[in-house]
């Protein structure tokens, strides 16, 4: 060592207890590389699951809307207000062609509104952004949000969540020159995500330390992949196909590094509405719908619906 | 000094005048008239000179105004408009589908075609003295636009939704780049025009030159009185034909600068004031009609497209302190006030049509609302905002012309006024020389 280094000696070993306290999470998913192992450990540093987030209200019965509950609110209403995304390609997206918006959480919504009203299109869709999907359900601007969102504990202070739907993991898609295998090697590199997005979080807390990008929709990213200024896209496998599927020269790489199961959010004050849309899922479950959705928005083959869990 | 001077009635033999001379030159008339001489014609040709300057000054004011700051401003003008007209028509021809209108389609390469071939001229017209570092932002910026625009074209027919990325993309890099570069070359361009105009109309010039008018004609008549009572003589035809034209070149001086100073002042208050108020009214109105666009195309509840088109309807008026008033105050007398009061009228209705496409949208009826901007109809958005951006266009068209006339006039009325002044001022001075040589001559 020469007089500079030790000079630098202070910061280096500050820079060396940085790394000591930041590697718990890190060290599990480099050693034992198992996925299931470092979804936890990400997990835990956004939330600190401070509870079971998967567990939902019980569902009375079959869906049924009685008098006096929010769902019959909705009914005198006319129509559901369902906020949900509008550029994610086959979960919820606009299509050109048409000028529908479509997909696997939509899917979900015109199910909801076939048990509230018989009729599936008696929705108004409201397509809103990633960080306005809580703020949305606790003004009542919207009666639901199905908009690819993960159930956290954070977000369950905030609002309500049905059981879960779908079961999403956190990976990264990168264009198909590029010598990364995973989020590890992106060190340094700019790794792009939506603003509000758990996604981001998990970004910002990968130990490799790449240079979180935010922008406000999930396409926004892929434009900024193929201009070359970010050099991945980092979010929920199911988003990563559905962007994969728009550039044939991008390829999902890496482990499953984080679990995002998928809710449909609703106001803490329509407890009554949680429990009836609860009901319409375990329906979705059992009778082949959701089987039919899962094959015509995400492809095949099948996996089995994720179990619904309930708070005891 | 007069006074003191004896008459040379006297008159000597000639033998004798060499001795006079001497003695008269003692006395002082000779030498008087010398120095006389040499005065007059150096007056003659100070005031020749100055007034030459003068109409030189004036003449390559009004030719800058007309050759150089004029086509630059409305160069600046013209990109800025048509960036902007891209900007929306980009965004509404998108709104339409992967089947886009054709005249859409056209207006937008238009554009394109139209801001390139400016952008041209005024890098050759500004020569690197005028913001050439925005002129190279556009350069630079416009060809990646276009590629942004074409690449959300492309991905639109296919259906993806990552068509409207690109759009976004496109119409971001417009108003965070181009946009402020082409306002930049305007609003230097007309500040130039400004100045290169009160060069041709400003008075201190008309006051040098009146105070040298008044010097030259005073000593003129100063020295024609002296002469007639020194030496008894009514008239000097050399003199007074130095007055004459003295008086010539004064009264065309008078009536050329006024004319062009009053042709060149109703260029700007009718013709280039008006036009680039009414230009500023046009380009916020496409601003907006972009706005309605994207926030239909972004459908996101981002609200950032709608706030801007609150703030720009804000801005555009009408209403005290707008531009749209402004535009009409400045149009007003000029042959583009009828078209501006019609965009004003227009842009009312036009606000209250965008009111129904929002609400129509924020009620799910997304298609509703974009058949509202995209098809022509009688209260349709659309069709209403067309109104306003035509009235515009007219009312900047009239008043462009207006300006063309008005300064080709001021710059014409100069014409020939220069060598006039000089060869009079030689005939000044050669008048001068030949009066006062004359009374010389009897001393001799």
């Amino acid at each position: 060592m020469n007089r500079g280094t030790w000079r630098q000696l202070p910061l280096l070993l500050a820079a060396a207890g940085l790394t000591v306290w930041a590697v718990p999470g890190s060290a599990a998913v480099a050693e034992q590389g198992t996925p299931a192992r470092s979804v936890t450990a990400a997990t835990q540093v956004a939330s600190a699951q401070a509870c079971d987030p998967t567990a939902s209200l019980r569902p009375t019965g079959p869906p049924v809307v009685s008098p006096g509950s929010y769902m019959a609110k909705i009914r005198a209403r006319g129509y559901l207000i369902a906020g949900v995304d509008q550029s994610t390609f086959h979960f919820g997206y606009l299509n050109p062609l048409d000028g529908k918006i479509e997909g696997f959480d939509i899917d979900m919504v015109h199910a909801i509104a076939s048990a509230i009203f018989g009729n599936p299109n008696k929705v108004v869709f409201k397509a809103i952004s990633d960080d306005q999907r809580i703020p949305d359900v606790q003004s009542g601007a919207v009666d639901i949000v199905a908009h690819t969102m993960t159930i956290t504990c954070d977000r369950l202070q905030q609002v309500d969540f049905s059981t879960v739907y779908f079961e999403a993991a956190q990976r990264v898609l990168v264009q198909t020159d590029s010598p990364a295998k995973s989020l590890a090697d992106l060190g340094g590199k700019k790794v792009c995500a939506t603003t509000g997005s758990t996604s981001i979080e998990n970004i910002k807390a990968a130990p490799s330390h790449p240079i979180p990008v935010q922008v406000p929709y999930w396409t926004d990213c892929l434009v900024k992949l193929q201009q070359g200024q970010v050099a991945a896209i980092s979010t929920d496998d199911s988003i990563l196909a559905g962007l994969a599927a728009q550039d044939p020269w991008t390829k999902i790489i890496g482990p499953r590094f984080s679990k995002e199961p998928y809710g449909l959010a609703i106001s803490k004050k329509n407890g009554d509405f949680v429990r009836f849309v609860n009901a319409v899922l375990q329906k979705l479950r059992t009778d082949g719908q959701w089987a039919a959705s899962y094959a015509l928005w995400v492809g095949t083959p099948v996996p089995a619906p994720p179990a619904a869990h309930y708070e005891s | 000094m007069v006074t003191a001077v004896s008459p040379p009635a006297q008159r000597t033999a000639p033998a004798a005048r060499l001795g006079l001379w001497r003695r008269q030159e003692a006395d002082g008339t000779p030498g008087k008239l010398r120095l006389l001489l040499v005065g007059l014609v150096l007056l003659s040709l100070a005031w020749g000179a100055v007034a030459a300057w003068v109409v030189d000054q004036r003449a390559s004011g009004a030719g800058d105004v007309v050759s150089i700051s004029e086509p630059l401003s409305l160069d600046g003008q013209q990109i800025y408009r048509a960036l902007s007209d891209a900007d929306a028509t980009a965004a509404s021809a998108f709104l339409s589908g992967g089947l886009e209108p054709q005249t859409s389609r056209q207006r937008y390469l238009a554009d394109i075609a139209a801001a390139s071939a400016r952008l041209e001229d005024a890098t050759a017209i500004a020569g690197g003295s005028l913001a050439s570092s925005d002129l190279a932002t556009l350069s630079a910026g416009l060809p990646v636009y276009a590629g942004d625009v074409e690449t959300a074209r492309a991905d639109n027919r296919l259906g993806l939704p990552l068509g409207a990325a690109y759009l976004r993309e496109a119409s971001s890099l417009m108003r965070r780049q181009l946009l402020p570069a082409a306002r930049n070359i305007t609003t230097q361009a007309s500040g130039q025009l400004l100045s290169a105009s009160g060069k041709a109309t400003g008075l201190p010039l008309i006051g040098l030159l009146l105070v040298m008018a008044i010097i030259t004609g005073y000593v003129l008549l100063t020295t024609q009185r002296w002469l007639s009572r020194h030496f008894h003589r009514r008239l000097s035809p050399g003199l007074v034909a130095a007055t004459a034209a003295a008086v010539i070149s004064v009264v065309w001086l008078a009536v050329s600068l006024t004319a062009g100073r009053a042709d060149l002042l109703r260029a700007q208050t009718h013709g280039s004031g008006p036009v680039a108020t009414l230009g500023l009214a046009d380009i916020a109105a496409l601003r907006a009609h972009a706005d309605e666009s994207l926030t239909l195309i972004d459908a996101a509840g981002d609200d950032s497209y709608q706030a801007d088109f609150l703030a720009t309807e804000h801005h555009l008026g009408p209403g005290p302190g707008t531009l749209l008033a402004q535009a009409a105050s400045a149009a007003s007398g000029s042959p583009g006030a009828a078209a501006a009061a019609d965009a004003s009228a227009a842009a009312t209705r036009w606000y209250s049509a965008h009111r129904t496409v929002r609400s129509l949208d924020n009620n799910g009826k997304h298609n509703e609302a974009i058949q509202l901007v995209t098809t022509p109809g009688q209260e349709h958005s659309g069709t209403l905002f067309a109104r306003v951006d035509a009235s515009l266009v007219r009312a900047v068209a009239a008043d462009q012309t207006v300006f063309q006339s008005e300064a080709a006039a001021g710059r014409s009325a100069f014409t020939g006024l220069e060598i006039g002044v000089i060869v009079l001022a030689l005939i000044m001075a050669a008048a001068c020389a030949r009066g006062i040589n004359r009374r010389l001559a009897e001393y001799r």
